[in-house]
């Protein structure tokens, strides 16, 4: 069952713009459009959506999260067997496999290389065969001065 | 309930710029699996006979295996298929890296391309929107540098397949690259791509791939795990004595293929250069040479240890927990380049008896970036060394080359023409076999084929079981389908009733006796690696053992069928057989496929580890073809076997 938009939608785009999958059309300020065909159910326009009008896989209603809480993924870099599978699975491209290696030696192990992007949708923790990813929500960073 | 394929596949017809999705039937899958059943069975149907393998008929396909992307681990190789303009067989090319599940998330099992486009075009498929885009910057660019130019533009996570210079030029031992020196190479399948006016493929999509039971699909991967990371202590600096050994031993016990798994981990496949020397496994000075013409002393240079020591962090294919390749600097001549694998440096070095490793690095990567096969292309340099040495080419016809067995720079110099299709280069660089047809002068016996497509660097006089695939295949001179050594570590009987079990200690001399059980261990190679090519699985992890990696189980798993491992087999006899009857409907007689008598061992060699071998191939094809229901006398498989397989 893929993500669907109910009439509470404004219109705003925001989903489109998110979308990974180019799955949402529509015309600014007229009612969104999910192809099920295209969704792949990462969920990120329902932490979008400021009008709570995405309904998930299944048929629950969205809430809007701060995209800065969305969680993001922690990776036990000891236990990945860098095997990519969790690349090839990250819709956004936000993960990578090391250019270097861990630490003596020459293994390698994926890393979050562009946390900006990642949506987290959970698809790499999900299909890790080693379960080395969680899923968190980032802690609160302190920004420094300028 | 998901399913590991998408039920469809894309069909681009370059003359007309047109671009089809077609559905493809369950039940294809459930006889071909994906991969390169599928594209057996795409080409087998859609290619007419006697078509020219650089018109417009051939049809030139991108699969991904059945299995990639479901959860499963080895999992993430994808086959290029296209009738061969390098033997006029069958064509297949296997390649790892990232390519393969972005044909799927792409929303396609497999990419096929028909016609010859009026212009230089690469294909741009995003979220399955295909559009042909104009190529006309990128020809001429070399594979590295239009793959770059392409992620520059579409973002790092497109993937990329490219022909480089040498597919553009038409060479026939040219391959498709992707993920930055990986390569599809053999088949020559490169030269169709640019025949067609195809520069590239580019994907990228986010379409999810399934599987009937993820969570068993998960528990069989971690059962699989732990005995991929099965501890065996491999000290350095030793590996050319195991050679040694190996040679002198006059017994020998079955391999388990968890020694060779712990060495492609360590050292990645350039891990067996000096045993396979010492051995006998790999050839010398094309094909003439053994052991005492390349020693310990000479061989010191490609020892894997120095090797080792360039490699700044391994490089994983899609979904492999082994990652036996690695990104590599050599002494400041490139940053970052792949390792070069085993069969690149023999052909590089031992073949040409070159013992300077900085060159194979050099070469190596030229020729990643030329996009040809480096395994035709060493072979085709020993062969002009050759007819060199022989007086059958002179330093005119070579340019001034002085083409000597060790003569590093040379060497460099004739791959460099053959890129460039320079002189002497553009005779040499469509293989051997065309070049010995043009030379003529009886170079023909030192041009070291079958079927017009250079053996890898396995030599069959060892392992009796190379020569058997290298010359029944339907595709010639294929090393990566079976071999004595191969059937030892695949551990089949242990899953597929019926199948013989190796004593566990023989002579080596009984290796070359021509019995029922050869056939039968040969023949379940192929059916089995048939199916993994479907499946999309790296032979490399199958060297574990039938019982500890589980190929079937993961099938069933992805698909939700509750097939046997028996079933499964006749899944690969199935592909196997369609490869065959591709190559009789393209008036292919098998038997003028064997390779050159040299590589049989007739006459047989004088000294060293494979002295007095010979290889019965006539004898041997008999036993092999019966085991698929197919002529013992020519060959071609019998109409009854066809409509049991129901081919037709």
């Amino acid at each position: 069952m893929p993500h669907t938009i109910t009439e509470t939608c404004n219109g705003c785009g925001a989903c489109a713009r998110v979308c990974p999958a180019s799955a949402i059309t529509g015309e600014k300020k007229k009612l969104h459009f999910i192809d099920a065909d295209l969704c792949i159910d990462c969920g990120a326009c329902g932490k979008t959506c400021p009008q709570s009008a995405v309904l998930d896989a299944g048929d629950a209603s969205c809430t809007m999260i701060k995209r800065s809480e969305w969680p993001k993924p922690e990776i036990i870099i000891e236990s990945c067997i860098a095997c990519g599978i969790c690349i090839d699975a990250c819709p956004v491209g936000c993960l990578v496999l090391s250019e270097r290696p861990r630490k003596k030696g020459v293994d390698a192990f994926s890393y979050l290389k562009n946390p900006k992007t990642c949506i987290g949708c959970g698809f790499c923790s999900r299909e890790c065969p080693v379960d080395c990813i969680m899923m968190r929500k980032p802690e609160k960073v302190v920004a420094h001065e300028a | 309930m998901s399913k590991p394929y998408m039920g469809k596949i894309l069909m681009v017809d370059l003359s007309d710029q047109t671009m089809t999705p077609e559905a493809i039937p369950d039940r294809v899958y459930e006889e071909y699996l994906s991969g390169m059943g599928l594209g057996a069975y795409i080409l087998f149907n859609r290619v007419p006979a006697g078509a020219d393998p650089l018109g417009p008929a051939n049809i030139l396909g991108f699969c991904s295996g059945f299995l990639t992307g479901t959860g499963s681990l080895f999992s993430g190789r994808w086959t290029l298929v296209g009738k061969s303009p390098l033997t006029g067989c069958w064509g297949d090319a296997n390649c790892g890296g990232t390519f393969s599940p972005a044909i799927k998330h792409s929303g396609y099992d497999a990419i096929f391309f028909k016609g010859i486009s009026p212009h230089p075009v690469y294909l741009y498929i995003k979220n399955g929107k295909a559009t042909l885009k104009d190529a006309a910057e990128l020809w001429g660019c070399d594979a590295i540098e239009t793959e770059g130019l392409l992620k520059q533009q579409y973002g790092p996570k497109a993937a990329v397949a490219v022909i480089g210079p040498s597919g553009e030029k038409l060479s026939l031992i040219s391959g498709v690259c992707s993920d930055r020196g990986r390569i599809a190479a053999r088949s020559g399948l490169g030269a169709v791509m640019g025949a067609k006016k195809l520069k590239a493929v580019v994907l990228e999509g986010v379409h999810r791939i399934g599987a009937s039971d993820p969570a068993a699909m998960k528990r069989l991967s971690r059962q699989c795990l732990k005995w991929v990371n099965f501890p065996l202590p491999l000290p350095g600096g030793m590996m050319a004595n195991v050679g040694t050994l190996l040679r002198v031993s006059p017994l020998v016990f079955p391999q388990d293929g968890l020694l060779y798994t712990s060495i492609l981990r360590k050292w990645g496949t350039g891990g067996m250069n000096q045993t396979s020397i010492e051995w006998g496994d790999a050839p010398l000075k094309n094909w003439d040479g053994s052991n005492c013409d390349f020693p310990t002393k000479k061989s010191r240079t490609l020892n894997p240890d120095l090797i080792k020591k360039t490699e700044i962090v391994k490089y994983h294919c899609y979904s492999c927990p082994l990652g036996c390749g690695g990104i590599c600097t050599s002494k400041g001549k490139q940053a970052h380049a792949h390792k070069p694998e085993y069969e690149s440096i023999l052909a590089l070095s031992g073949l040409c008896m070159n013992g300077d490793l900085d060159s194979v690095y050099y070469l190596n990567d030229l020729l990643n970036r030329a996009g040809m096969d480096t395994i035709s292309a060493g072979a085709t340099a020993a062969f002009a060394i050759e007819c060199y040495e022989k007086g059958i080419l002179t330093r005119e016809d070579t340019g001034g080359l002085e083409l000597t067995w060790g003569n590093t720079e040379a060497v460099v110099a004739l791959i460099r023409k053959m890129i460039k299709r320079e002189g002497i280069g553009d005779l040499l660089a469509d293989g051997t076999k065309a070049a010995a047809k043009k030379i003529g002068k009886g170079s023909i016996e030192f041009a070291i084929q079958a079927g017009g497509q250079e053996p890898a660097m396995h030599d069959g006089r060892n392992d009796p079981g190379f020569n058997v695939h290298y010359c029944l295949e339907p595709t010639p001179g294929r090393h990566t389908l079976g071999a004595h050594l191969y059937y030892e570590m695949f551990q089949l009987w242990k899953r597929v009733k019926g199948l013989p079990k190796p004593s566990p200690l023989y002579t080596k001399g009984s290796k070359y006796k021509v019995n029922r059980e050869k056939a039968q261990a040969a023949a379940a190679c192929s059916k089995f690696m048939s199916l993994a090519n479907g499946a999309g699985m790296c032979m490399f992890g199958l060297f574990i053992g039938a019982k500890r990696i589980p190929t079937f189980d993961w099938l069933n798993a992805a698909s939700g069928w509750t097939l046997t491992p028996e079933e499964y087999m006749t899944i690969g006899e199935r592909i196997q057989t369609l490869k065959q009857a591709f190559n009789i409907k393209h008036g292919i007689e098998p038997k003028d496929n064997f390779i050159s008598a040299r590589a049989l061992g007739k006459p047989p060699q004088k000294e060293g580890a494979n002295k007095g071998r010979f290889v019965d191939i006539e004898k041997l094809a008999p036993d092999y073809w019966d085991q698929f229901g197919w002529d013992k006398a020519t060959g071609k498989p019998e109409e009854e076997t066809l409509r049991r397989l129901n081919i037709i």
